[in-house]
């Protein structure tokens, strides 16, 4: 799961991971909820290493979610438990057909938001991660949050996180008057990984991480030299 | 509704005061025909009779092009296997909604269904990684056949049969208020509008609201004598003629369609 703030670089980061996975010849998909698939393919060109023809060779296959509700009946405002099966057979069905090994969900936020009881939001997100698994499908849902501090949540819903089996914490931090993007892992399962912050740059050559220190991150008072 | 409509004097005494039925005998009946800028509603009951009335009434088509019947039930074949029959003019309009709710919503559902059910082939898939936008295909069957209404130009005709396509669709009192807009245009525009709506489909309440705001209403009713099914027509209301109020068995010829057998006052 990829949680993170607005503007944080998800989407982007959603984005490389598919077309590193692409240039590898992996088949990949990508469910987007928030914004036109159009903007998406319009943006993903600014990666000097992707070419389009990940896109029509179908390697990379960008899919609206507004596109596969409407063609599954799903237009309405609330999901039941049918309409919930429904969704993760559909998505189960794509990466089964075209064998899909890296998937993106954009996110997992805008679709919970239409399942109204908890308990469902849960059960989906459980039996579509256990099925994809499954089939070999290494799956990044991503989580909108409002905060990325140390007492938030790192998913809206709170349930998200719980079965997920690594989380990547994305938001901002102030810095000298600048806004920095920061990546943290906070749980990666069956991993030894670090849990410190990066410092994250979007580039067109992709996300560039650099550690970031430790004074960095804290306020300025404490910050200066020799306090 | 600050609309004014001009009318041609030429316009005036081609059209006259009243337009026809379509049933020279019930015309003889309401003295005449029914006035310009009536608004009729039938009470309808199963096998009365109504839907072909519904189409005779389109008959007369004084102008053609501006003349339009709205089926919410038949299809455009069996409307012109109908008409054809009779030999009542083919070159009016119809609408037909109930063939078009069926392509634009019933097989939409039903492709859904069956994606729900079976899944995705490879070619479905491949289709919807390159469908970028929703098809913007909902339809307000019921604002749709309104604003077509209201477009209509001075002495028009139009039938709708039947509104119980939209009493079971939509909010009737929504349908309530779309019916006061048509009929403020139909009294403006100096048109006759015919509408059927099954007495089954609408609470009383509704019927009351609906035979108010009607120019003239008709009770269609079947009812069995021996072993023969007899149809009759009550005229219920008539508004500044209640000489017209009557009781009318009919019957269906096929050279006629619908003709009254016998005429009774009973105000």
């Amino acid at each position: 799961m990829v949680s993170g703030t607005c503007g944080s670089g998800k989407t982007t980061l959603a984005m490389e991971f598919l077309v590193r996975g692409a240039l590898s010849g992996e088949a990949c998909a990508h469910f987007t909820a928030t914004e036109p698939s159009v903007k998406l393919l319009e943006n993903i060109r600014q990666f000097a290493f992707f070419n389009m023809n990940m896109i029509d060779d179908g390697l990379i296959n960008v899919f609206d979610m507004d596109v596969l509700y409407s063609w599954l009946g799903l237009d309405k405002a609330t999901f039941d438990l049918d309409d919930v099966h429904a969704l993760i057979k559909a998505i189960v069905d794509i990466v089964n057909t075209i064998g899909v090994t890296r998937l993106v969900v954009d996110s997992v936020t805008t679709l919970c938001y239409k399942i109204k009881s908890e308990q469902l939001i849960r059960d989906f997100l459980f039996t579509l991660g256990k099925k994809l698994s499954t089939l070999g499908c290494t799956t990044l849902l991503i989580s909108e949050i409002t905060s990325a501090s140390e007492n938030a949540h790192w998913s809206s819903f709170g349930v998200e996180e719980a079965i997920a089996d690594g989380i990547i914490v994305m938001g901002d931090v102030e810095r000298m008057g600048h806004l920095l993007r920061f990546l943290q892992v906070v749980k990666m399962r069956g991993t030894a990984h670090s849990r410190a912050k990066h410092s994250i740059e979007l580039t067109p050559l992709g996300v560039m991480l650099t550690p970031m220190l430790k004074w960095g991150a804290m306020s300025d008072k404490q910050s200066r030299w020799g306090s | 509704m600050n609309k004014q409509i001009k009318f041609s004097l030429e316009d005036e005494e081609f059209f006259g005061s009243v337009g026809s039925f379509g049933v020279p005998k019930f015309d003889l009946a309401m003295r005449g025909g029914i006035p310009r800028g009536f608004l009729v509603v039938a009470f309808a009951e199963v096998g009365c009779g109504s839907d072909l009335f519904a189409k005779q009434f389109t008959s007369p088509a004084e102008e053609p092009d501006n003349t339009i019947l709205i089926s919410t039930n038949e299809s455009q074949l069996e409307i012109a296997r109908v008409f054809k029959k009779y030999g009542w003019p083919t070159d009016i309009g119809v609408r037909t909604l109930g063939e078009e709710y069926n392509a634009k919503v019933l097989e939409k559902e039903l492709l859904a269904s069956r994606y729900r059910l079976e899944g995705f082939k490879l070619n479905d898939i491949q289709r919807l990684a390159q469908t970028r936008f929703v098809d913007d295909d909902t339809q307000d069957f019921l604002t749709d056949m309104t604003n077509e209404i209201m477009a209509m130009g001075p002495y028009f005709r139009a039938v709708i049969d039947s509104l119980d396509f939209f009493m079971t669709r939509d909010d009737p009192y929504r349908v309530m208020s779309m019916l006061r807009m048509m009929q403020a245009h139909t009294q403006l525009s100096r048109g006759i509008l015919f509408i059927t709506v099954s007495n089954n489909s609408i609470s009383p309440a509704v019927k009351q609201e609906m035979s108010s705001i009607a120019d003239m209403v008709c009770d269609f009713k079947v009812r069995t004598i021996g072993s023969d099914f007899e149809t009759s027509m009550i005229i219920s209301k008539f508004r500044n003629a209640p000489e017209n109020l009557s009781i009318m068995v009919y019957r269906v010829t096929p050279e006629e369609g619908i003709t009254p057998e016998t005429v009774e006052r009973i105000a």
